[in-house]
């Protein structure tokens, strides 16, 4: 059997979206700064829990870790997989074994140079504490023949493998093979990264500084995604938690910070009008979702969840939950992604009363109550559900809202079938990964719509889903992927009602801030 | 939080013959404190009892096309970021945490005298009740209420129950300490002596006579609750929303508050006027009732 | 009065272990649990097992509950699930913001609330009596959140005088200081000033009643010195009992206050440690505030007896 191999380029995924950001490849020079120095503080919502980017896979955590690690591979600013430590990677025609060839000379924070013995600790903690340690079930062993090969061998072949690999959602990051003793959530964040860490005050802030050592990727000309070429222009940053809304915009007025996360929609009339001030609103951030349980009543009819469905004003739903921040969007993919689909597009957004009555008759529905599960943590997870119950009620349901925190929900949610009807919360992470990441909730052995024991999972999506894994050219697996889309949402095992836009701002004077899914600090530079 | 009433070292000395109530009641009359206390608070009272006549619509009744709209003569107070009418919410959210308040004063009233009374009287009692309340009010009276609210999950039930929580160990104490002097009354040491059963020493001779001091404690308590429990759905620990309340309106509101101020503004207007009324109210009581803390006449 | 010392500390034991009973009662109730919040949002169910089995809440609650006790015995109050440090480390990290803060927030309450009670006193029944209980009276009535975001929309948003939070330690920057301090410092006082001016009030208007006032009135000292000599000392006894009530509440009841401001003290670690269902920093943190506390009280009283000859603690009557 012979073993031809073939060098995968940087699109694992499609080709077909390759050209939808021009930012990288348009200049034929290597990013430099214009200007370097000053300390740039940016405000964040969410508290930071741990900096060791195995064992936690918060946004907060990701949000200023990933300004200091890197990995084997990342993702694109079009979500497609590329190589960042590793050079190169090939894949065997079989599949079976996977070989990464390590940049030279790249540089750990503590001085030290990376070789593969870092590379084979690191990925021996990702397997031992990496939350997302999942990914690696597939894989037999890895070895390094020398210091800068590291080959990874499978126990069977998985068409998606470099895809699951390489996402962001919780990152096999290489750190120096002295640091990977540490307990969980307590590694130092030792990495490659253009930063390097300097003090983290929990519940306060987190500051990095440049790592002078920094060695960029000379694959290409700019930042690009997680990767590419990065350069740290400022000296510093500060990640503040600010946890009142209110606050993060008084301080970009004022100028106590230069950039800003999840301003309130609202303010963003006034900062649009001040000159001092730029928004960068990041589209897609998350679809916006509801997930039913099939194992309450009135929920287990599905003619009752095709009524729920028929009623909804999903523009109604959004505007309320985002401020206006917000597009319609129909199921689990956005446009430009190489898996988005319209499938299922005339279950979406009805607004058809008089269908939902119908149906609701149909179904025998006698008024029974209709319980959905919601968190005051996220707010729009909770204005979702409250509009959502609004609607409802005005054909005629019998609505209540049960709001808990956040982990009681999730709680609630994963362990019990009983007193509720509806999940409500964002997929973020998943949906940007791709199609078989967005739909994984759905899938054996989460079943996030709770099917009865005796019916089992719908087995007309599993077996679509199981052939998006499976397939093995693209086309096949996107057409996969737009089946089960339309069942999902044919059988309304969820409800999403939109996607979200993340808005990120930034004071005018700091230059070359792109909105993406973390703040990205390298290549920005405060003005003059 | 806690604070005032329950400072230590002031044991209330309870006197007899209290209790011919229209000489008292001509006095809180005359308490210049007492009758703006009256007023704050009866207003506030009368809102609450009558929210549903007041309340032009439906409090949770979402208008999308009405969002944010500044207190008018159509929206006498705004609407909040659903274009829900902020008078019905604020109305019906008085009556929530006056209703909360209430209950708590009432548990209060009943869990603190029997313990107060119990740890006093029996003296056997007295040590082990003592070390619970300690325990108790070790406790940072937030936190306290906090966890006990997140263990039972939001509801106003649960808000009443963690605030009460809070507060009987310091009701329980204050009972005791006039139970303790009390008890060594000359009266009371007489009807001890005559065989008298316990409980009917208690309720006839040793209660009544602890009432002033109570009564005070429990207006600042109802102050204090109203006010916890404000912080408690600000954290999003009591009611559970879409019920509104003082606090929960004003959580929704702070996103806005830059460009939607009254959201905030009003309901914490609200909160503060009631709680000042109790404590005005309080005051005044605890002038008229309790001769030791008498102040302002002098 | 040593035996006293020693007899308090010696009850404060069953106590404290009451306090911690009580505390794994309300966490073992609490529904939910960390790894949801490590997770976020899109964690799917088996990550979540992950970081339970990380964290080692995949142990059966007795095991969890024996393990604390096993380290409380070796002086280890455990080690934060999200923090990633041990707990009594965590703690004490935040006391010097929380404690400067307090310190801050006393001296305000001491000024504002002996001066308006002196004042109070002094002018009984005058316009400036009335003025001076008002606000104080108005102090305690605002709820301490909500006048947290007003002074944020007034200060920082409208006049930017002030920042809108955070905190710089005093040693490192004490402008700095000064100014992300005193918002948190001021809301916390605010609500002090009152119980404070109160009690100096009625105190001084007793006091100025006593006999030996009148005497050395009467002897005539001039009233700035009467007042100075007598009234102050013994207004002494119920400040200390209001400063011992109003560090307790600083140190530990400003959960609310200090996440408003977004000041990283002890108030907010373990607000948001209950929040978050950070079970370790809970128990060992509540454990740590609920000995201070206990200490303050017993220095209160002990403070109480040095200032006021009356009390005595050693025969139990």
């Amino acid at each position: 059997m012979s073993h031809a191999r073939k060098t995968w380029k940087f699109t694992l995924l499609a080709a077909v979206s390759a050209a939808a950001f021009g930012v990288t490849a348009a200049s034929a020079q290597q990013f430099s700064c214009p200007r370097k120095g000053g300390t740039l503080v940016f405000a964040q919502e969410a508290k930071v829990n741990s900096l060791d980017q195995y064992t936690s896979s918060t946004i907060s955590t990701r949000n200023v870790a990933m300004n200091m690690y890197e990995a084997l591979m990342t993702r694109d600013e079009n979500m497609n997989p590329i190589p960042e430590l590793a050079e190169k990677v090939t894949a065997s025609e079989d599949g079976m074994t996977y070989t990464f060839n390590l940049r030279r000379g790249v540089k750990f924070h503590n001085g030290k140079t990376m070789t593969t013995e870092d590379v084979v600790a690191s990925f021996d903690r990702y397997k031992k504490v990496g939350i997302d340690r999942g990914i690696l079930d597939v894989v037999d062993k890895w070895e390094a023949p020398d210091a800068h090969t590291f080959i990874i061998r499978m126990k069977v072949a998985q068409p998606t493998f470099l895809e699951n690999f390489s996402s962001f959602s919780v990152p096999i990051v290489i750190t120096p093979k002295e640091n990977t003793d540490a307990p969980p959530m307590q590694m130092k964040p030792i990495g490659t990264g253009p930063f390097e860490f300097v003090e983290f005050v929990a519940d306060s802030h987190v500051r990095i500084k440049r790592f002078d050592g920094y060695v960029p990727n000379p694959a290409y000309k700019d930042i690009d995604g997680f990767g590419g070429y990065k350069v740290a222009c400022l000296d510093q940053v500060v990640f503040r938690i600010v946890t009142e809304p209110g606050a993060r915009v008084a301080g970009l007025e004022t100028g106590e910070f230069h950039g800003a996360e999840d301003v309130p929609a609202k303010s963003q009339a006034a900062l649009k009008a001040n000159p001092n001030i730029v928004l960068k609103p990041l589209q897609n951030f998350w679809v916006q979702i509801a997930t039913p349980n099939l194992s309450f009543p009135p929920t287990d009819n599905l003619k009752v969840r095709q009524a729920i469905q028929a009623a909804l004003d999903m523009e109604e739903i959004m505007e309320a939950a985002t401020d206006g921040a917000y597009r319609l969007n129909i199921g689990f993919q956005y446009p430009g992604q190489a898996f988005y689909t319209e499938a299922g597009k005339e279950t979406y957004n009805q607004k058809n009363i008089a269908k939902a009555k119908k149906l609701l008759q149909d179904g025998g529905y006698k008024g029974e109550k209709l319980i959905l599960l919601t968190n005051k943590d996220y707010t729009n997870m909770y204005t979702a559900a409250l509009v959502m119950s609004e609607q409802l009620k005005a054909i005629g349901m019998n609505v209540e809202l049960l709001v808990m925190d956040w982990p009681a929900s999730v709680q609630k949610q994963q362990n019990t079938t009983d007193g509720w009807n509806f999940f409500f919360t964002g997929y973020g992470t998943n949906t940007s990964l791709g199609g078989i990441a967005a739909l994984r909730f759905h899938a054996p052995p989460f079943n996030t719509y709770k099917p009865k024991k005796e019916d089992g999972p719908d087995k007309e999506f599993v077996e679509h889903f199981n052939a998006i894994a499976n397939g093995k050219t693209l086309d096949e697996r996107k057409a996969a992927f737009a089946k089960a889309q339309a069942r999902v949402l044919d059988q309304v095992l969820a409800l999403p009602f939109g996607s979200l836009t993340k808005v990120q701002v930034v004071r005018s004077n700091v230059e070359n801030f792109r909105p993406f899914r973390i703040p990205r600090m390298s290549n920005v530079w405060i003005k003059g | 939080m806690t604070a005032a009433v329950d400072a230590p070292g002031l044991p209330a000395v309870a006197k007899t013959g209290l209790f011919k109530r229209w000489p008292i009641l001509r006095r809180l009359l005359r308490h210049k404190a007492f009758v703006i206390g009256a007023v704050l608070f009866g207003f506030i009272l009368l809102v609450a009892l009558f929210a549903d006549w007041i309340a032009p619509i439906d409090p949770n009744r979402i208008s999308i096309r009405n969002r944010f709209k500044p207190p008018d003569l159509t929206h006498w107070l705004g609407t909040d970021n659903l274009g829900r009418s902020q008078l019905s919410r604020v109305a019906y959210g008085a009556r929530l945490s006056l209703a909360i308040g209430f209950a708590v004063v009432v548990l209060n009233a009943v869990f603190g005298v029997i313990l107060g009374a119990a740890a006093g009287y029996f003296r056997r009692l007295d040590n082990i009740l003592m070390r619970i309340t300690d325990a108790l009010m070790a406790f940072p009276a937030v936190l306290l209420a906090i966890g006990i609210a997140a263990a039972l999950g939001p509801s106003s039930m649960t808000a009443a129950i963690a605030l009460s929580a809070v507060y009987i160990p310091r009701t329980a104490r204050i009972v005791r300490a006039s139970v303790l002097v009390v008890r060594e009354m000359e009266f009371v040491q007489a009807a001890i002596a005559m065989g008298a059963s316990h409980l009917r020493i208690l309720g006839k001779h040793v209660l009544p006579n602890c009432l002033a001091p109570l009564i005070v404690q429990l207006t600042f308590i109802f102050a204090y609750a109203v006010l916890s429990e404000a912080v408690l759905s600000f954290l999003g620990l009591g009611a559970a929303p879409p019920t509104p309340t003082w606090g929960n309106i004003i959580a929704e509101g702070r996103q806005y508050i830059r460009e939607a101020a009254w959201i905030t503004v009003i309901p914490g207007m609200a909160l503060a006027a009631t709680v000042l009324g109790l404590n005005l109210l309080g005051d005044g009581l605890r002038d008229v009732l309790d001769p030791r803390l008498k102040i302002s006449q002098a | 009065m040593g035996r006293y010392v020693v007899a308090r500390l010696i009850q404060s034991i069953p106590v404290l272990i009451l306090v911690s009973v009580i505390s794994f009662g309300i966490m073992k109730l609490v529904p939910g649990d960390p790894a949801v919040l490590i997770g976020g949002p899109t964690a799917t169910p088996a990550e979540l097992d992950n970081i339970r089995q990380n964290l080692g809440l995949d142990q059966p609650f007795h095991v969890q509950m024996g393990r604390f006790y096993a380290g409380l015995a070796r002086g280890d109050l455990g080690r934060s699930l999200l923090l990633g440090k041990p707990v009594l480390e965590a703690t004490i990290e935040r006391i010097p913001v929380s404690l400067s803060i307090a310190l801050y927030s006393m001296v305000l309450t001491l000024f504002l609330g002996i001066s308006c009670g002196v004042i109070a006193a002094l002018k009984r029944n005058s316009w400036a009596d009335q003025a001076a209980m008002a606000f104080a009276l108005i102090g305690v009535s605002l709820p301490n959140f909500w006048l947290g975001l007003m002074l944020i929309i007034l200060f920082s948003v409208h006049l930017g005088w002030l920042p809108t939070g955070g905190y710089v330690p005093w040693q490192n920057d004490p402008v700095g200081w000064f100014r992300t301090a005193t918002m948190p410092a001021v809301t916390l006082a605010l609500l002090q000033v009152g119980l404070l001016a109160r009690i100096t009030r009625s105190t001084m208007l007793e006091v100025l009643r006593q006999d030996y006032i009148r005497t050395a009135r009467a002897k005539g000292l001039p009233e700035f010195l009467v007042i100075a000599k007598h009234a102050f000392k013994n207004v002494m006894i119920p400040v200390i009992t209001v400063i011992g009530v109003i560090f307790s509440v600083l140190l530990s009841g400003s959960v609310v206050v200090e996440s408003v401001f977004s000041v990283p003290g002890i108030g907010s670690l373990l607000g948001s440690a209950v929040l978050r269902r950070d079970y370790p920093m809970i128990q060992g943190g509540l454990l740590f505030v609920a000995t201070a506390l206990l200490m303050l009280n017993l220095l209160v009283d002990v403070l109480y007896a040095y200032f006021d000859p009356r009390v005595r603690y050693d025969s139990r009557s």
